[in-house]
């Protein structure tokens, strides 16, 4: 009975101990996880969707959904393209503005067609000029053309390129298979 | 009241505090703990995905003090390089030393595995593979050694051995690296990679499927650990490769696995079947994947015979005994490469 006691005292204590330490800890819970660096979740929807345009999936292989394209503009944005972030911030927030002028709907809720529509209006520079005061609408385009290639073409460890998917898909001999030739 | 009931109370809500907190650490998620630095985010994201999603970060790579004082240096080393590290490099890849400690845990739950290994040649150590004074004259040492043999070493060739020359014998910087085994787990396995099990499982159950179930037929944890790359690549993505012998294309499996074993297992540049450490097999096992007849850890082939004999067998023989390295190693007619008219 005693013994049982004892134990119930040290549980209580253990747990008053994780208790206290979890409320030290409370903060990080409160945070919402984000497997993304720079961009929100919505901005990430949205930019997936643009680059799937750019390189679509289709019977020669995969697009830049597939090869992780939007974890590579991210992490480069995060790390090396620092310069870069507000072009993107403000962008985005154009591209959603002119689409729901334009079409009523957000981009990355558009039908296939009206999203490569717009696209074709943005790099003619022919969206509404009062979201792009800030951000030249064909140069950004440009720019995310220039990243979305360089993610699905470029060496996974820079983020992109999941599984060497497009080293695959243009029948790229990596890594190639050769021995010593040490008998030659 | 005294100053050093203070104190004393002072230190024991720290040291409450601490332990609890650090408790409570290692209890909760990790998208609360380990994943707050952007520099595990990959690693978490993929875990999430992966065959291992059900064990926490702490089970395999422990906690600040499961390993006394070094673990704590090197988790503090960590948490220093979040704060003051260059965010060009916040890649954090593990040394060879953390990758043995992590194959410690993989033998924890996989110990079948780890003792078909330990009986097979890919055990094979530093020591074995470095200090064969015969093979050291034939073979100047270079970077490429390493891309099968230490793929998770840390430093270059000049680091691990001296001579660096064909003059030799050849002999180990660091005399600890001998024993050290140059082909741990990790190298064909991807611990963090995309498995859908349980997912596979609920499809098999659910018997009112209208569409007919393709299932994922991969070895999903299955990969490559590329050494230049830093990178693993999963083996149903490694390419496959033409072979020829005698100048003719042969028929080569397209198993990943198959796939996985000859960047290893490389022929020349000729891509012949059989040359150098190549043992594609043509003759009459041409179109075999390695697997058909070895045990993926331990290599070992003995009684993999039956899996195709005697029910292929067209000469009512007993296969076994046949004169091929099979039966016995000395034959001359190696098992990968005999056909029929090496004996009619």
């Amino acid at each position: 009975m005693s013994h049982q006691i004892i134990q119930d005292r040290r549980e209580f204590l253990k747990a008053s101990i994780m208790a206290f330490g979890g409320a030290i800890m409370l903060p990080s819970c409160l945070r919402n996880y984000t497997p993304f660096l720079f961009f929100t979740a919505d901005e990430a929807l949205l930019l997936t969707a643009i680059c799937e345009q750019i390189i679509p999936a289709d019977e020669n292989g995969p697009g830049a959904t597939q090869a992780g394209v939007i974890y590579y503009i991210d992490k480069q944005l995060y790390e090396v393209f620092t310069w870069e972030q507000d072009k993107y911030r403000l962008g985005l927030t154009a591209i959603n503005e002119s689409s729901l002028e334009l079409f009523s709907a957000n981009f990355d809720m558009l039908p296939t067609d009206k999203q490569l529509l717009f696209l074709k209006k943005m790099e003619g520079n022919e969206l509404p000029d009062s979201y792009w005061k800030d951000n030249s609408a064909s140069g950004f385009f440009r720019t995310i053309i220039q990243h979305t290639m360089q993610g699905f073409y470029g060496p996974p460890r820079h983020g992109g390129n999941k599984n060497y998917i497009s080293y695959k898909m243009i029948n790229l001999d990596y890594p190639y298979v050769v021995g010593r030739n040490l008998y030659e | 009241m005294k100053r050093s009931r203070i104190i004393a109370i002072i230190f024991i809500i720290a040291f409450v505090g601490f332990f609890g907190s650090y408790s409570a650490w290692n209890a909760a998620q990790p998208e609360h703990t380990c994943a707050s630095c952007h520099e595990i985010n990959p690693s978490f994201h993929s875990w999430q995905t992966s065959a291992h999603r059900e064990i926490k970060c702490v089970e395999c790579h422990g906690t600040a003090l499961s390993n006394g004082l070094h673990s704590l240096q090197e988790k503090g080393n960590m948490v220093l390089m979040h704060f003051t590290g260059d965010k060009h490099s916040a890649d954090i890849r593990m040394s060879e030393e953390q990758i043995l400690a992590i194959m410690d845990a993989c033998i924890r739950c996989h110990q079948t595995e780890y003792s078909q290994w330990a009986s097979g040649g890919h055990s094979t150590t530093y020591g074995r593979i470095f200090l064969d004074e015969s093979h050291n004259q034939m073979e100047q040492p270079y970077w490429d050694c390493l891309r099968c043999h230490g793929m998770f070493y840390d430093g270059t060739i000049y680091d691990l051995v001296e001579p660096v020359s064909t003059s030799g014998p050849w002999k180990l910087k660091d005399d600890q690296m001998a024993q050290r085994p140059v082909i741990p787990c990790m190298t064909c396995h991807q611990i963090h990679t995309e498995n859908d099990p349980y997912g596979q499982f609920a499809q098999r159950l659910d018997h009112d499927h209208a569409e007919p179930v393709v299932f994922d037929t991969r070895f999903p944890a299955v990969a490559l650990y590329l050494r230049s790359d830093k990178q693993f690549l999963r083996a149903d993505f490694l390419p496959g490769v033409d072979f020829f012998h005698n100048g003719q294309k042969i028929n080569v499996s397209d198993d990943p696995l198959q796939r996985l074993c000859i960047q290893c297992h490389a022929p020349n540049f000729r891509r012949e079947a059989g040359s150098e450490d190549n043992r594609t097999p043509y003759g009459v096992h041409e179109g075999l994947s390695c697997m058909s007849c070895h045990n993926a850890h331990s290599g070992n082939a003995r009684n993999s015979c039956v899996n195709c004999h005697p029910a292929t067998s067209n000469c009512g023989l007993d296969i076994t005994t046949m004169n091929t390295t099979f039966f016995n190693p000395q034959s001359e007619h190696n098992i990968h490469f005999v056909s029929c008219d090496d004996c009619h």
